[in-house]
């Protein structure tokens, strides 16, 4: 009793304000994995964190010493294999886990007026994502995250009137050079987890200001509550999700431990070159088409989902189809899919 | 009525129009010194972060021109690490026998590789193909009609130089740097010149 009345003398807020603070109503809707993805990947981001902070201590980002530590992480230090794969599958459930969020949202028209803007705070998110997987990737510095870089670089160069700019910004110099790694190392570890923590607490302040959207669904009964509180039934259903999530990514970790290829040599692009599986798509797409108009369509691509509440806006109040949306939505996963697929199959 | 007061009787402090001038003047000085007080801090930091282009070029000796038989290629790693594969056309003495391609793929930076069989350069990133001569042919490249860059050479008492960027860094500022010098061994098999149908698995090199 003497302690909760020390802290209560120094922060002054009461059961009933602490309640008020927590007690977001919640649609039960939320209760069903597929309408709570949104916090799947704030998990996960937490394990990258932790995890990304653990290996930090041994990595050394530097053309010559980077490939030998992550060799030492994984074969030397105890744990070291478990801990870096651990890393490298979060990672990956985390873009699965964004992506998933990001097509719930679209197919459910949750972006709609009023939260349009928190869409385009989700993109933000989406890239910001994408971005430090990119990093990442590259700081292993083997042969194919090193041409990886490398190309990414280049496309980045093909983009119009800012493209060198930005190639010279990300490779520290015209080509891969020796403070290109330090620049990865600094976008992944500090500069990228800082803007998706502040682009976190956007999006999760404005979930808060505009509340979760409700649906109503066919069989929900007429009478009925229809929310419940965040705290505690939400946050227990998170944890849930997180223990789940734990044993996954421990068995993934274990029974497909995060492998180390060829260190990089600048002399020899390999016979196959591929980028990390999220990538896959923007490399078929720049085999497909020349350099810039490659560049040009995936940016009006990417312009596109920016601004596509605005643009459904549109289509909705001036034409007759009204549910276009669902179906450019399934021509744009099928279309996702199927140049994944092919670029993973495909040698060349 | 206090000495500064206006004949009409009104303060200054209580005229409306000196009051809103001071207000207006005061948020024009203050957006103006945080956009130029950050603004300039933010350009500097921009201008830290961006890495100094001098473009200038330095000539490096490769190799003596008896050394390098015609047809026969050789690959030569500048000083900041940039590949170039030099082949020799003819026997005329002069620097115009040579032509030194970059073996970087200008599509996307990939490193080009040289397939005898097919008389030819290939890129395995995008599938470019560029001929002999360095001219695009096929795959993104070919559409977009680039060709490898090719680089300056000369020759001076029968040796070989080629100008070429000089080294990213500063003496003594950064290591390991990159060894200016023609690639022996199993990197060097990158050029025209080079069958391993006929032999030459030292890269066609043979001096």
């Amino acid at each position: 009793m003497g302690l909760r009345s020390w802290f209560g003398d120094r922060l002054p807020v009461s059961g009933q304000q602490f309640r008020e603070l927590t007690n977001e109503p919640v649609p039960y809707h939320l209760k069903r994995w597929w309408f709570a993805l949104g916090g799947t990947p704030a998990y996960l981001f937490i394990v990258q964190i932790f995890t990304g902070i653990l290996l930090a201590f041994y990595y050394e980002a530097s053309p010559t010493t980077a490939y030998e530590s992550v060799e030492y992480i994984t074969r030397e230090v105890s744990f070291g294999w478990y801990i870096r794969s651990v890393h490298k599958w979060a990672a990956t459930l985390m873009i699965v886990a964004v992506i998933l969020h990001q097509i719930r949202v679209f197919f459910t028209g949750a972006y709609r007026k009023p939260r349009e803007i928190n869409w385009i705070v989700g993109m933000c998110l989406l890239f910001a994502t994408l971005m430090t997987g990119f990093t990442g990737y590259s700081l292993v510095y083997e042969q194919l995250s090193f041409w990886g870089a490398t190309v990414g670089a280049n496309i980045a160069d093909s983009l119009p009137f800012v493209g060198t700019f930005m190639k010279r910004m990300m490779l520290a110099g015209d080509a891969y050079n020796q403070s290109t790694l330090s620049r990865f190392f600094i976008l992944h570890a500090a500069v990228l987890p800082v803007t998706i923590i502040m682009l976190l607490v956007v999006h999760i302040s404005i979930i808060r200001l505009q509340g979760v959207t409700e649906f109503k669904f066919q069989d929900e009964e007429e009478g009925v509550k229809k929310t419940f509180n965040f705290f505690p039934d939400h946050l227990y259903t998170e944890i849930l999700i997180g223990l789940v999530l734990m044993v996954v990514l421990s068995a993934l970790a274990t029974i497909l431990p995060a492998t180390l290829g060829p260190e990089a040599n600048p002399l020899q692009t390999p016979e196959v070159i591929k980028p990390e599986w999220f990538f896959y798509v923007a490399f078929r797409w720049l085999k497909l088409f020349s350099g810039t108009a490659a560049i040009l369509s995936m940016g009006f691509i990417v312009f596109v989902m920016f601004g596509w509440p605005f643009i459904d806006g549109w289509i909705r109040k001036n034409t007759r189809f009204k549910e276009a949306s669902v179906w450019i939505g399934i021509c744009g996963v099928l279309i996702i899919i199927g140049l994944t697929l092919w670029e993973a199959f495909a040698k060349h | 009525m206090s000495d500064d007061s206006k004949p009409d009787g009104h303060s200054p402090a209580e005229d409306p129009d000196r009051r809103g001038f001071i207000k207006n003047t005061s948020r024009v000085a203050m957006t103006a010194g945080i956009v130029g007080g950050y603004g300039g801090f933010a350009a500097i930091a921009g201008r830290y972060l961006y890495p100094s282009r001098t473009g200038e070029v330095m000539w490096q000796f490769v190799s003596e021109v008896a050394g390098i038989d015609v047809g026969e290629a050789i690959r030569y790693k500048g000083p900041s690490g940039e590949t170039i594969n030099i082949t020799r056309m003819a026997r005329d003495g002069g620097s115009d026998d040579f032509i030194a391609l970059s073996s970087t793929c200008p599509h996307l930076g990939c490193q080009v590789r040289w397939e005898a069989q097919n008389d030819r350069f290939f890129c395995p990133c995008h599938n470019g193909v560029f001929d002999p001569s360095g001219v695009a042919t096929a795959g993104p490249p070919g559409e977009a009609g680039q060709t490898l860059p090719r680089y300056e050479l000369k020759v001076e008492g029968g040796m070989l130089h080629i100008a070429v960027p000089p080294p990213q860094f500063a003496e003594g500022e950064a290591e390991p740097k990159h060894q200016a010098g023609i690639i022996e061994g199993e990197e060097s098999i990158s050029g025209p010149g080079h069958d391993p149908c006929l032999g030459g698995g030292d890269g066609g090199r043979n001096a």
